[in-house]
């Protein structure tokens, strides 16, 4: 939720408010959503793994790759929208250590209609498919995998439980912290005037009393969570139908990982 | 500073994958340790829930942009420091990687890939390098908004430093940019030490309130100063973990450096058969070699230069016109078939929504 009023632009809560539309997406139930969770999870990472593999001029054997988002996205019923919102903040990096590929390498590669195209323009433009690809893919396993069963996953993995309990208690109070902060900087905004963000020489009693905040909350978190039995393990025993994982499930992820790397080897 | 995947090779992630488990690892044992000794914040396992809700307020407190006095531009805190000095170097490392995950997964800030890049460049250097052998015998000194102040300011600066010289490295090893290692590094380092001396300034600020407000919560000043803890964090200790991660990485990067020719020298090595081409167009050859340094898209003269052996000079060099015309064929089917599914989702949908 971005404001019209400039005295608010320094404070982006906006990449928090962005979950709620990814936690609703992943309670969706697709076939995709149906899969189970080892079986994404595996092919996210051999599908990156593979694209980040290609040599830096091969567009050509980079380009089929689109298929896995192009098929997964639409019966995933993910929202083109986000895959577009998703990307923007993930492509500048990139795009900053691609565009010296463009002015370093100049040598003509290839001609197109006439035009000769240099290796920097295409290792550029493999550099960009690349990004674009890796993270859709990672878009895709969220947006059908809810966090706490990809949590039950991680832990069936044989991640420790103090990680997963960290991992969920951080996801969990993102956006209960971005309101704390949110509510502190209105207050301080309408205090001050004429003033876009916090001066630096406020920045540490601000940030202090965010913190100490935050830390009153944990013991408070904590105290609610012994009081309910919790023992250091944050997740109910993985149970039901995705609890194990079936002979189709095994078939899809075969078929999709062959897929993948014969697509590699092939190129 | 986060990593993406486009710009790694995956010899180069996965050695950074087992550094960054390898040094979770080490934390969380440790942390079990602190843990069992009985020291502030982990005498039980309240511990956890502290890490965790401090993740969530390195997000909160990253939101908040601050504006660089002077300049009418904003950044932001990064937060490894301060995790270290309130929850202990282990539980900050621990901690920073659980923030780091969520950016990837669910901000998309960071590839999947990039994940044991960004959880060493970002959490390593601050948690065991910067806190244990700056931070803390800065503090040691006394305790005093001055020492806090310049401990702070020092760390802030030499984790970020290092961050991004890992940076650099790890792009140059992974060969996917043809940015020279000088320049890439004249980019990266005084940016950098921009924002770590604001951070750092911001960072002492904080701690310096905490330390007002409730001493009790800082790593530093925890009842019997730096005793209890002295054998969990020993200098030496450190300083062999630290050898021996530089070791690895070491090791590791001069296997691909061998590999891969030095980003300036393959630039280099490309150009030349360009020049080579041109040197057939004789009294174009003053002209064309100015434009070649100035234009992007090399000129015309090269068309009719290169002419027949384009398809021979194009093969080795691993692309090929045929190869990216099959390439965009695949794509267009590729959009074709996501198009088809989302229209035929879309029908699907509206007539169940008739039906209903």
């Amino acid at each position: 939720m971005r404001r019209p009023d400039s005295a608010f632009s320094a404070f982006k809560p906006e990449r928090v408010s962005g979950l709620k539309a990814l936690e609703l997406m992943a309670e969706g139930d697709t076939v995709i959503h149906r899969v189970h969770t080892f079986v994404k999870l595996t092919a996210t990472i051999v599908y990156v793994v593979v694209v980040i593999s290609f040599g830096r001029y091969d567009i050509g054997g980079l380009l089929p790759y689109f298929l896995y988002p192009a098929i997964l996205t639409p019966l995933s019923d993910t929202p083109w929208r986000a895959v577009w919102r998703r990307l923007l903040p993930a492509l500048p990096f990139p795009l900053l250590g691609g565009v010296s590929n463009i002015i370093f390498d100049k040598a003509p590669m290839i001609m197109i209609g006439g035009v000769a195209l240099t290796g920097g323009v295409i290792s550029f433009a493999s550099i960009m498919i690349k990004a674009l690809l890796s993270v859709w893919a990672v878009l895709l396993l969220v947006a059908t995998t809810g966090v706490s069963e990809l949590s039950r996953q991680l832990s069936a993995l044989g991640v420790p439980d103090a990680a997963i309990v960290q991992f969920n208690l951080t996801y969990r109070y993102l956006a209960v912290l971005a309101d704390e902060a949110r509510a502190m900087y209105e207050s301080y905004i309408l205090r001050s005037a004429d003033i876009r963000g916090i001066r630096v020489r406020d920045m540490g009693a601000f940030v202090g009393t965010l913190l100490l905040r935050s830390i009153d909350r944990a013991e408070r978190v904590y105290a609610a969570m012994k009081c309910r039995g919790f023992s250091g393990s944050y997740l109910a025993p993985a149970h039901g139908a995705r609890g194990k994982i079936g002979a189709p499930d095994l078939l899809c992820l075969f078929a999709v990982c062959a897929a993948i790397i014969i697509l590699r080897c092939l190129s | 500073m986060h990593m993406a995947d486009a710009l790694l090779s995956p010899a180069v992630s996965a050695a950074m994958t087992v550094v960054s488990v390898g040094a979770l690892g080490y934390s969380a044992v440790m942390l079990k340790k602190e843990e069992e000794r009985g020291v502030p914040l982990g005498a039980d396992d309240r511990k956890v829930p502290v890490m965790g809700v401090m993740g969530a307020f390195v997000f909160a407190a990253q939101m908040i942009n601050f504006t660089i006095p002077a300049t009418g531009s904003s950044g932001h805190i990064g937060g490894g420091i301060l995790l270290a000095a309130m929850l202990g170097p282990h539980a900050a490392f621990l901690t920073l990687a659980a923030v780091l995950v969520i950016q990837c997964l669910f901000f998309a800030d960071g590839g999947l890939m990039a994940l044991g890049c960004n959880i060493f460049n970002m959490g390593f250097y601050a948690c065991f390098a910067a806190y244990p052998l700056i931070f803390k015998p800065i503090m040691k000194l006394g305790l005093g908004a001055k020492n806090i102040t310049a401990a702070s300011v020092a760390s802030v600066v030499a984790g970020l430093q290092l961050g991004a010289f890992s940076v650099v490295l790890e792009t140059l090893a992974s060969g996917v940019t043809e940015l020279p290692f000088g320049t890439f590094l004249l980019l990266m380092m005084p940016i950098h030490l921009a924002i770590g001396a604001i951070e750092g300034v911001i960072t002492a600020g904080v701690l310096c309130f905490v330390m007002n407000m409730r001493p009790e919560l800082l790593d530093f000043s925890a009842p019997g100063g730096f005793g209890p803890r002295k054998a969990a964090l020993s200098f030496g200790r450190t300083l062999m973990v630290l050898l021996t991660m530089a070791a690895l990485i070491g090791g590791g990067l001069s296997l691909y450096a061998s590999a891969y020719p030095d980003g300036l020298e393959w630039s280099i090595e490309k150009t030349a058969p360009s020049s080579e081409l041109e040197r057939t167009g004789g009294a174009y050859d003053t002209a064309a070699k100015i434009q070649e340094s100035t234009a992007i898209m090399p000129d015309y003269e090269f068309k009719s230069a290169a002419g027949g052996d384009t398809g021979s000079s194009f093969a080795a060099a691993g692309t090929s016109a045929a190869g990216l015309a099959g390439g965009t064929m695949t794509l267009v089917l590729a959009c074709a078939v996501g198009w088809i599914i989302t229209m035929f989702r879309k029908n699907k949908r509206e007539k169940d929504n008739a039906a209903a």
